[in-house]
């Protein structure tokens, strides 16, 4: 009973991770996971995003990904990008407040708690970011 | 008492040991370490519990470990819930909502007939511990965090980014930076134990707005005894903005559990509890549908505060 397949609910993957699984994991973190598990809690807190026209720059995910993977020790082959979750790289509480902290430092600007608290995923702060530091000026 | 599944290849949900509701003083503790937690029939148990959208969270989790550790805070806050209720639920049948800030609760207009007890309960988890709080008719808030956690930025920047005045103070007059350190990580457990139990969400009481300090300190004092800030003492929260946010009515307590980690309870006294008594809290180190183990009084719960 340890078929790895996409519709599987096997749990044999965790003890032998194969090519095949690496990606079937891959595949399940980029598919619409970002739509189906954060429901209204999303929708109530962060403001309809028109992704054309006002994502970040790619040079800020990029930074927004260092600090994370620095924040988070995470190995350097980590695929860190815009849409990873911080949760499902592993931030706990204390690990998020210590991002936007990171992020404050980096970019000179200073995050409420109202936004820091719909920050789930590295796009999310980049775009917040860039927010940020639109004021600024 | 130790409870254990004679033939461990055949998990059931019946093989959950029925528990009594905690009573309206009672605070109980659940927990599962999941290095204790190795058969792959028994992770798969529990992913049977769960349904789609759960298991889809499970599986957007990056590495074996968090994907685990993610099906066990899953599969533990069923199995504890189900445990109470166990002719009328099953870990499979509840379903779970989140208030209007987010805070998760068990949505029991689900179960036709089902008039339960008030249950709030709580999770919480590390890499190495996940832990579940149940009370009755109170809210409740639990952090749990390893001990020996360390921080990126310093204790001195992280406070007078996020805590309060009065706290900033408090650690910045520690000298021994392993004592700041494990005093940091202690009222950082119970902010967040506060905020949970309050369950507005991080930005609906923000840490800098309330202050959280041993009942014999005094506001004019900043100085420590040689002992932890909390040790043997009440612990108390006050708040910095209005006095509308009847913090008198929360109730704390810190532990050392299983040697490894601080944990932080915060309730809302019951109204019964005219006396002021401190929190009466029942441990049960478990592997759902393995074993259960009650710990209180042994060396897997030590109390620090704030159960005097």
């Amino acid at each position: 009973m340890a078929s790895v397949t996409a519709s599987s609910v096997s749990f044999a993957f965790l003890s032998a991770p194969t090519k095949q699984s690496q990606g079937l994991a891959r595949g399940l973190v980029s598919l619409p996971v970002k739509a189906k598990s954060f429901g209204p809690l999303k929708l109530r807190n962060a403001p309809l995003r028109f992704r054309v026209s006002c994502a970040a720059k790619p040079e800020t995910v990029e930074k927004v990904c260092e600090i994370v993977k620095k924040q988070l020790a995470l190995p350097p082959t980590t695929e860190v990008s815009g849409e990873s979750k911080f949760a499902a790289l592993g931030a706990d509480s204390l690990d998020t407040v210590e991002i936007v902290m990171g992020l404050e430092e980096e970019f000179g600007i200073s995050v409420e708690e109202e936004s820091a608290q719909t920050i789930a995923t590295v796009q999310d702060a980049a775009d917040l970011i860039e927010k940020l530091c639109e004021k600024k000026e | 008492m130790r409870m254990q599944c004679l033939d461990t290849k055949f998990f059931t949900s019946t093989s959950l040991v029925p528990m009594q509701l905690p009573s309206r003083m009672e605070t109980h503790l659940w927990y599962v370490k999941p290095n204790e937690v190795k058969s792959e029939q028994l992770l798969n148990k529990y992913l049977e519990f769960l349904p789609k959208s759960e298991k889809e969270h499970v599986f957007s989790m990056r590495g074996d470990e968090l994907r685990k550790g993610a099906l066990l805070a899953r599969a533990l806050v069923r199995t504890t819930i189900a445990r109470y209720q166990i002719n009328q639920v099953s870990p499979r049948s509840l379903k779970f909502r989140k208030n209007i800030h987010g805070k998760p609760e068990v949505d029991w207009q689900q179960i036709e007939d089902w008039h339960p007890q008030q249950l709030h309960f709580n999770i919480s988890h590390t890499e190495s511990l996940v832990a579940c709080g149940v009370t009755t008719h109170n809210p409740i808030g639990i952090d749990i965090e390893e001990k020996e956690r360390k921080i990126k930025h310093s204790i001195s920047s992280f406070a007078k980014r996020y805590f309060s005045q009065q706290e900033v103070q408090l650690l910045s007059s520690i000298s021994d930076p392993e004592i700041q350190r494990q005093e940091f990580i202690k009222l950082w457990t119970l902010k967040e134990a506060y905020v949970k139990a309050l369950g507005r969400g991080f930005s609906g009481s923000p840490f800098k707005t309330f202050t959280i300090r041993s009942a014999a300190a005094s506001k004019e004092s900043i100085h420590l005894s040689e002992s932890s800030s909390f040790e043997n003492s009440d612990i108390v929260v006050e708040s910095l903005e209005d006095s509308t946010n009847h913090t008198g009515d929360w109730q704390f307590a810190l532990l050392e559990l299983a040697g490894s980690h601080y944990a932080a309870i915060c309730s809302r006294k019951d109204c019964a509890n005219i006396g002021s008594h401190p929190m009466k809290i029942g441990v049960w180190r478990t592997i759902p549908l393995v074993e259960d183990e009650y710990v209180s009084g042994t060396n897997s719960v030590i109390a620090v505060g704030g159960l005097m």
